[in-house]
This record gives C-alpha cells, structure tokens and sequence, in this order.
C-alpha cells in the first residue's frame, strides 16, 4: 500500500516549482510549528520516523490540499492524540 | 557488543560488498518505509555502505526494538526504473529491502 506522498517518478504532477525561495517561513504560525517539533521530539514524545509516518497516514485529498507546514501541523496533532498526550478532538473546541 | 563503532551502533556487516548485484524487494508494508514505489523489485548495484542505523520501518512505528541495520547506497539505471533514460539514480537503502542478484536468474 503506497501511500500518496510516495510520488517520485510519476506524471501528471506538473513542473517542479524550482523558484529560488530563501524565506525559510512564510507566516508565523509556520515556524511556531517547528518550535513544537523540536520540542516534542527532544521530549521523546515521538520520533522523526513516527513523525513521517503520521504525515503520510493522511488521506490522500487532504495530504495534496494540504502545504507543507499545514502536513507538519496536522501530523503533530495526529501523534499527541496516539501518544495520549491529547484527549482525542480536545482541539476541535 | 565488545566492537561496536564509537556512536554505539555496531559496525557496518558489509553482507553486500561495493558492485554487488541486488535486488530489492517487492516491499510494500502498510506503514513508513523508505523503499519507494519506483525501486520496487527492481535490480541495482551496490556503490558502498553508508554506515547502520536503526531501521526506520519499525522506528515509525514507535516500537522500540528496531534493529540496527547496513544502509547501502544502490545505483539504479533509470531505464531498469521507468523503461527509459539514460541516467542514473543512487538510493540509499537498508539491507532488509535487498537481495543478492544472482548472475544466473539474470
């Protein structure tokens, strides 16, 4: 079961965006993200592999809507819920 | 383990030595792994080995008896992948998702 982040070689994805981009964050809420990245990982609540997992477990419609901190995002809230860390939809409120 | 490498990771096993002919296996598990789709059961020759780690298709699991194996850096011609090109593509895999190659079943 390839799952839909598992892509390389295939057509109909269009031209890669080979833009010259050094902004490593494009609104604030993207590099917050990273912040509680780095700090779950350095508590050991996952690890970087659990972390890829989680990102490409997302359905596939979601996972191609979705940017790339949006993924990061919605993969943290997927292991904190797992990990017992979050009661499952204590962030829908 | 009495000889392992200063990092705590025993040394590399070498199972598949630098122009060794492997194949990979048609992996196709229902969590993270890093053999992608496209070097599925397909035929390759070892470059070198890069160094062991812990496997990452258990690691993603959260299990913590992930067994520490050789990374190999593979070469792969890009027609034996996709039926055409005249390039290359080197993948870096573990050695569970390889295969030697015999020369007689080629």
């Amino acid at each position: 079961m390839a799952r839909i982040n598992d892509v390389g070689g295939t057509q109909g994805f269009g031209a890669i965006d080979t833009t010259d981009d050094t902004e490593p964050f494009h609104a604030d809420w993207e590099a917050r993200v990273v912040g509680l990245y780095n700090t779950l990982r350095a508590q050991g609540i996952f690890n970087t592999n659990e972390f890829r997992d989680a990102i490409e477990s997302m359905p596939p419609a979601e996972y191609l809507a979705a940017s790339y901190y949006e993924r990061w995002f919605t993969a943290i809230c997927a292991l904190l819920e797992r990990k017992g860390v979050l009661a499952p939809g204590e962030l829908d409120d | 383990m009495t000889d392992a490498s200063p990092d705590g990771f025993p040394p590399g096993t070498d199972r598949f030595p630098p122009g060794t002919r492997v194949r990979t296996y048609r992996h196709d598990p229902p969590h993270h792994t890093r053999l992608p789709r496209y070097a599925r059961g397909k035929r390759g020759v070892v470059v070198e080995p890069e160094g062991p780690d812990e496997l990452a298709d258990v690691s993603a699991q959260g299990r913590g008896d992930a067994p520490v194996e050789q990374i190999y850096a593979v070469r792969f011609e890009a027609r034996d992948l996709w039926g055409e090109g005249d390039h290359h593509v080197v993948l870096d895999l573990w050695e569970s998702y390889l295969e030697e190659d015999p020369d007689d079943e080629r």
